[in-house]
């Protein structure tokens, strides 16, 4: 069985985590630009980040035989300081090009206060001008449902974006008919504490069915591992799904979302 | 669109989760316990806002209620207005 983690923070991870990875099975991963670990103080910082996420972690990932491919963009984390936002968003421009950048993102909402909103929108503004797929960071716990709702919101109001060309990540029961009805695909990521468990990812699955659905284990600097990508799908096929419906989740769904960039090489095992 | 083909029996779900499902209850019990041990423990247990919320939920899953992971986000979801 070969997985795809289409949202991991690699440069968090251990050479462990690849050599993990790579042994269970993963064959290709996506890193949207976040958050450090701590705040930056400057746009120079994100500069050298956006190098480590476009030169450097590709070759790491290469070594243990796992493509890497990852997105751009000022995270909302520390989107409240529109002034440095801005100057962060004029360096993606001419990094698009990049045979390793899908898109956008994870661009979002944090605490869902107006200066994100303002970074957030500018961010869309350059992803409808360039043409390029948009990954969604969502609120995580109490701020989930307002923030999506907020973004969704944001995204049905501007007609050069289509929605299948953006991925709201980060769903959870109560958000993921929202990304769903309106056209956009849904990311479930999976944390070992305090969010969705692989118990709870697989019923998402199976309440709402498997269509438009990429499932990613975020691996950031918080509690977290590559090994929920791994464990949520141990759990789909202890459920009685067939090898097929597995292909289907953690292969074919990435591979879908991620093929309309044509940097994206890989091929759904499987037809529509 | 992708279907799936298997959903199993509830009895075979509840012989699978039962003993998690006991487990769980027993370290919210515990939980419970420990904030109630500690000083002021009553009245955060009666009225701290997040008990309070906890309570609507727990008052949820004893209900016949469908969909209550849904239910218990939207009552742990803040609901204040959007920002101007």
């Amino acid at each position: 069985m070969k997985f795809i983690d289409p949202h991991i923070h690699c440069v968090s991870r251990t050479t462990d985590d690849y050599l993990f990875m790579a042994r269970a099975g993963v064959v290709a991963v996506s890193e949207p630009a976040f958050w450090a670990g701590y705040d930056r103080s400057s746009a120079a910082s994100f500069g050298d980040y956006f190098r480590h996420l476009l030169d450097i972690e590709p070759k790491r990932a290469a070594k243990y035989g796992i493509d890497h491919y990852s997105w751009l963009c000022i995270n909302a984390k520390e989107a409240e300081n529109v002034e440095l936002s801005r100057e962060v968003i004029k360096l993606i421009p001419p990094l698009l090009d990049h045979p390793r950048v899908l898109g956008i993102g994870e661009i979002g909402l944090n605490k869902n206060t107006r200066n994100e909103i303002t970074v957030f929108e500018e961010q869309v503004e350059i992803a409808a001008k360039h043409n390029q797929l948009i990954l969604i960071h969502t609120p995580h716990l109490e701020d989930k449902h307002k923030g999506t709702a907020i973004i969704t919101s944001i995204l049905k109001n501007d007609k050069r974006i289509r929605p299948e060309r953006v991925l709201i990540d980060h769903c959870e029961e109560h958000t993921i008919r929202i990304a769903r009805e309106n056209g956009f695909w849904a990311g479930l990521t999976i944390y070992p504490v305090t969010k969705v468990t692989p118990t709870r990812g697989c019923d998402i699955l199976e309440q709402f069915g498997p269509s438009m659905i990429c499932v990613n284990s975020a691996s950031d600097w918080g509690e977290s591992s590559p090994s929920m990508l791994i464990d949520t799908a141990l759990e789909f096929r202890r459920r009685g799904h067939t090898e097929a419906e597995l292909a289907g989740v953690f292969y074919d769904n990435p591979c879908r979302f991620f093929g309309q960039s044509p940097k994206w090489k890989l091929k759904p095992t499987a037809g529509k | 669109m992708l279907e799936l083909k298997t959903m199993p029996n509830a009895e075979s779900v509840l012989d699978h989760q039962y003993l998690e499902m006991r487990w769980r209850a027993l370290s919210l019990a515990a939980d419970l316990d420990r904030i109630q041990r500690a000083a002021g423990g009553a009245e955060v247990i009666r009225d701290d806002p997040r008990m309070v919320k906890l309570r609507r939920v727990f008052e949820l899953l004893l209900s016949d209620a469908h969909d209550r992971a849904e239910q218990v986000q939207m009552i742990l979801s803040d609901a204040t207005p959007w920002p101007e």
